[in-house]
């Protein structure tokens, strides 16, 4: 059942077009991610769904409704939902007076808001920080208060734009867990934006990609990271290695691909003659000093031009003569004392090809 | 605090102001006296209330806090007295700001009357003007005739700029009037003079504060002789030009007439005019400021010294002021 | 400066002996202004907000306009109220002129530029997000209107204070629709004004004394409540 439902919608600041005839649905209790580059539109798209700007066209529908018309449903709708925004900001009073505050303005009793702030403060794990004053706590605890306040009026749908932006690893664990905990205990519908693709892919049922103001591609979260459908969606994803090249043959589902004068396999139903960008993922690629066995197709012998550690894995530019960028582990990379400069067999399987066609 | 408890106070605080404005719309009845010798009178209700416009000399020289007392307790009003010069006394009376003028300068009186604003004109007490000026006396006018000192004035003035100032009110006063009216006997357009150079000094304020300029700035000015008898003590300024019938200074009070502005409180703007040509009062008059200043500050008009001043009888000047007047 | 330290002299014996007439003006001048800044702020504080909040065309010009204003000279201000509320005014049927009430006006009228535009810097201030904050958490424009006004407090405040020191400084409105009419629209400026034409410098500045310790003394009160809340 789609909760929202966007239908075309134009938004312009001034004379910038920042969305482009955007259409998607939302269903009711899922977590749903917005992710794309800053100044995609992701900010604007949530704040057109919290009712903070009016579109210049097109239209939005709550359970069905539209309700651009009339300034009493849209107070009506707009309390059904709330807002967190990348900037933690809090009001300069105590953290319960922060969190209290959505039920003062709809006239609840001080018993009842005491119970319920009460049960928030825990919710977010900040026992104890009633009187403290808001503008003291630190950026994790901040959006934490920011979270809470949102959520004490249980509304529908909560909007959550790039909350854990700023923050520590640890705040950022502790927040998406705080999420996750909304969604499955209250079965709130959760519409988040972010630039870190692999947060969507932790916490998302569903992402969809925004650039430009275009809406790219809208899948489940695992789609979306191995197979993207579209150049940029794939830079945007991680997916390091894309190379374009023509379609030699197709026979049988496997297909052969000429790339700088290097013959790839791959899996798809594209025909011969076709021009593709084959997509590799850094990770699906395998270094070895030896000449591998038969099991990868897919075998080159490269040069490393750069070695470069990063945390617990190493990032490996080579030359195979085409350019690619394999992930490997640290112990792997030391194992084969790997260094500028040096040989290696680089393989990848067919499987692990994603075949985009040109525009 | 509780935001409710806020609330209510901020409401009381409110209320309270506003209450108590109103309140003391009611006027402090306070005594005689400036404000080193205060009497403090009981605070009364709200009370009916006159307002006089009243030309600065009278107010200057105390005349007015001394009366007003009297008046106010007799008649049980308050009185507002407003310090203003002729000009804007008359503008006050046009419109109808206030209830009564007490001014002195006969010319713009009779047009006020003939113009319908004013009714009931009674004179109420005469002084003399005098030209003071710096013991030294630069200009050497000591004794002469007004008009004379005047062009004796203008002739030094233009040479010596520095040495021989002459400080006029500038104000469209009865004082100012007069002064206008010697310059012309003198034959001299009054817009010249204004032109004639830096030696003539416009100062724009009452007839104490500019006798006060005056001493300062040690040139000669053109007063009344009250307020320069109740200044006395305050400056180094000596009277050089006495007499001249021109310098001859009545003071009168007229009420606005209430054709005009039908709100105006004719009936007590009659008492007060009754009130100052009550004979009882034209004493008080003639003995203001003898024990203090050693002369008369201002002349009554009654007990038959108005012949003096080339009025008709008393008799006259003392029917009592009516209205509608039969 | 044996003059200062005589008017000195003289100011602390007008006070300790509670001289009538100088209690009198004093309360006046302190009633007239406080009077005149809640009323002020009343109208300016909420309308300020709702300036802020809204967009809409000529708002810049509006702020602009407001802006000029702060220079509003005081004369001209009871130059325009006597002029509408003589009798032959169109307010005039009122008859207030010459009357503390008339004052009021005359002084809201004076400060309200300042009230405004010092309101609106204070919520400028403000971060944009409190507004969508507010929003968000399903606040009408009212109440995010006023969640805005309380971040701000401290520069509105502050704003409202200026309000009162303009409004109990001033000299050239209070003269001209007041009339200084002694025992009813006499207050401290007006006071000081007329006693140093007369000559009265002493006694003049002994007043100028007694305001400035008025005006510290309201301070003081004024920033301990601040304090505690």
């Amino acid at each position: 059942m789609f909760l929202i439902e966007v239908e075309d919608l134009y938004q312009r600041y001034g004379s910038k077009e920042v969305l482009k005839g955007l259409t998607l649905s939302i269903e009711k209790g899922e977590v749903f991610a917005l992710i794309g580059p800053t100044g995609a539109g992701k900010s604007t798209l949530l704040r057109l769904l919290d009712q903070l700007e009016n579109p210049v066209s097109g239209k939005i529908h709550f359970a069905g409704k539209d309700v651009s018309n009339s300034p009493k449903l849209r107070l009506e709708r707009r309390r059904k939902m709330a807002m967190v925004f990348q900037k933690p900001v809090v009001f300069n009073a105590s953290v319960y007076d922060n969190i209290a505050y959505p039920l003062k303005i709809r006239g609840y009793k001080r018993k009842s808001i005491f119970k319920k702030v009460s049960k928030m403060l825990e919710m977010v794990a900040l026992k104890g920080y009633q009187k403290r004053n808001a503008r003291t706590l630190s950026g994790g605890e901040t959006q934490r208060v920011a979270l809470a306040r949102a959520m004490v009026t249980e509304p529908e749908v909560l909007l959550l734009d790039e909350p854990t932006a700023n923050l520590d690893p640890l705040s950022v664990n502790l927040i998406e867990e705080i999420i996750l905990r909304f969604n499955y205990e209250q079965g709130t519908t959760i519409v988040m934006a972010t630039h870190n693709m692999s947060q969507g892919q932790r916490l998302a049922n569903r992402i969809s990609v925004l650039m430009e103001g275009e809406l790219i591609q809208v899948d489940r979260s695992s789609k979306i990271f191995n197979t993207p459908g579209d150049i940029k969606v794939a830079k945007f994803v991680g997916v390091e290695n894309i190379l374009k090249g023509m379609i030699i043959s197709s026979e049988d589902g496997v297909v052969r691909i000429n790339v700088n004068e290097q013959i790839i396999e791959g899996i798809s139903h594209r025909q011969a003659a076709e021009e593709v960008y084959v997509c590799i993922r850094p990770e699906e690629i395998t270094l070895s000093l030896l000449r591998p066995s038969i099991s990868a197709r897919n075998s080159f012998p490269g040069e490393i031009s750069l070695v470069a550690f990063s945390g617990p894995l190493v990032k490996i530019k080579l030359r195979c003569p085409f350019p690619l960028v394999a992930l490997i582990t640290k112990k792997s990379a030391e194992e084969m004392e790997l260094e500028a400069g040096k040989r290696v067999y680089v393989s990848f399987k067919a499987t692990a090809i994603h075949i985009i066609g040109l525009k | 605090m509780g935001s409710k408890i806020k609330k209510v106070l901020s409401v009381g605080l409110i209320l309270v102001l506003i209450s108590t404005l109103m309140a003391s719309s009611a006027k402090e009845a306070v005594a005689q006296g400036d404000v080193s010798t205060p009497k403090k009178v009981p605070l009364l209700p709200k009370m009916e209330r006159l307002r006089v416009a009243t030309t600065t000399s009278l107010y200057d020289t105390g005349l007015w806090s001394y009366l007003e007392p009297m008046f106010e307790q007799k008649y049980g009003v308050e009185l507002d007295i407003v310090y203003a010069g002729t000009g804007i006394a008359l503008q006050y009376g046009k419109r109808g700001d206030v209830d009564v003028l007490t001014i002195h300068d006969r010319v713009r009186e009779d047009k006020f009357i003939r113009e319908g604003y004013g009714v009931n004109r009674r004179c109420i007490a005469y002084n003399y003007f005098l030209i003071a000026g710096p013991e030294s006396d630069p200009a050497g006018i000591k004794g002469m005739l007004p008009e004379d000192a005047f062009k004796r004035l203008m002739e030094e003035g233009k040479k010596n700029p520095e040495k021989a100032k002459f400080i006029s009110r500038g104000d469209n006063s009865g004082t100012h009037a007069k002064e206008k009216a010697i310059w012309l006997k003198a034959g001299y357009e009054y817009e010249s003079v204004q032109k004639s150079g830096s030696w003539y000094v416009e100062a724009g304020r009452g007839m104490g504060p500019t006798l006060l300029m005056a001493s300062e700035m040690q040139t000669y000015t053109l007063t009344d002789k009250g307020t320069f008898l109740a200044y006395k003590g305050n400056l180094k300024l000596i009277p050089l030009v006495e007499k001249g019938k021109i310098l001859l200074n009545v003071y009168a009070a007229l009420a606005v007439n209430p054709e005009k502005h039908p709100k105006v409180n004719v009936k007590m703007a009659n008492n007060l005019i009754n009130f100052l040509i009550s004979d009882e009062v034209q004493r008080l008059i003639g003995e203001y400021g003898v024990e203090t200043y050693g002369m008369q500050l201002f002349t009554p008009c009654g007990g038959g010294k108005c012949k003096e001043i080339g009025c008709p009888t008393w008799e006259e000047c003392a029917k009592p002021a009516e209205w509608p007047i039969k | 400066m044996s003059e200062l330290w005589k008017a000195f002299l003289r100011a602390v014996e007008l006070i300790v002996n509670l001289d009538p007439e100088v209690t009198g003006i004093t309360w006046r001048s302190l009633h007239i202004s406080a009077t005149s800044t809640i009323l002020a702020s009343l109208i300016c504080v909420p309308l300020g907000g709702m300036i802020h909040f809204r967009s809409f065309s000529g708002k810049r010009g509006l702020i602009s306009i407001i802006q000029t204003f702060y220079s509003l000279p005081t004369v001209c201000v009871g130059l325009l109220v006597f002029v509408l509320f003589s009798r032959v005014g169109p307010l005039g049927r009122f008859g207030i002129l010459f009357t503390p009430t008339v004052m009021v006006i005359g002084q809201m009228i004076l400060i309200t530029p300042i009230l405004l535009g010092l309101t609106i810097s204070a919520l400028s201030g403000v971060d944009r997000t409190i507004k969508d904050s507010t929003l968000s958490l399903g606040a009408t424009e009212l109440q995010a209107i006023w969640a805005i006004i309380k971040e701000a407090r401290f520069a509105v405040w502050a704003a409202v204070v200026m309000g009162f020191g303009r409004a109990v400084s001033e000299v050239g409105c209070a003269m001209m629709v007041g009339g200084n009419i002694r025992g009813f629209t006499r207050m401290l400026t007006t006071a000081i004004s007329l006693e140093t034409q007369k000559g009265e410098l002493e006694l003049a500045l002994a007043l100028g004394i007694i305001l400035i310790s008025l005006a510290l003394v309201i301070n003081v009160i004024v920033n301990t409540i601040q304090q505690r809340y």
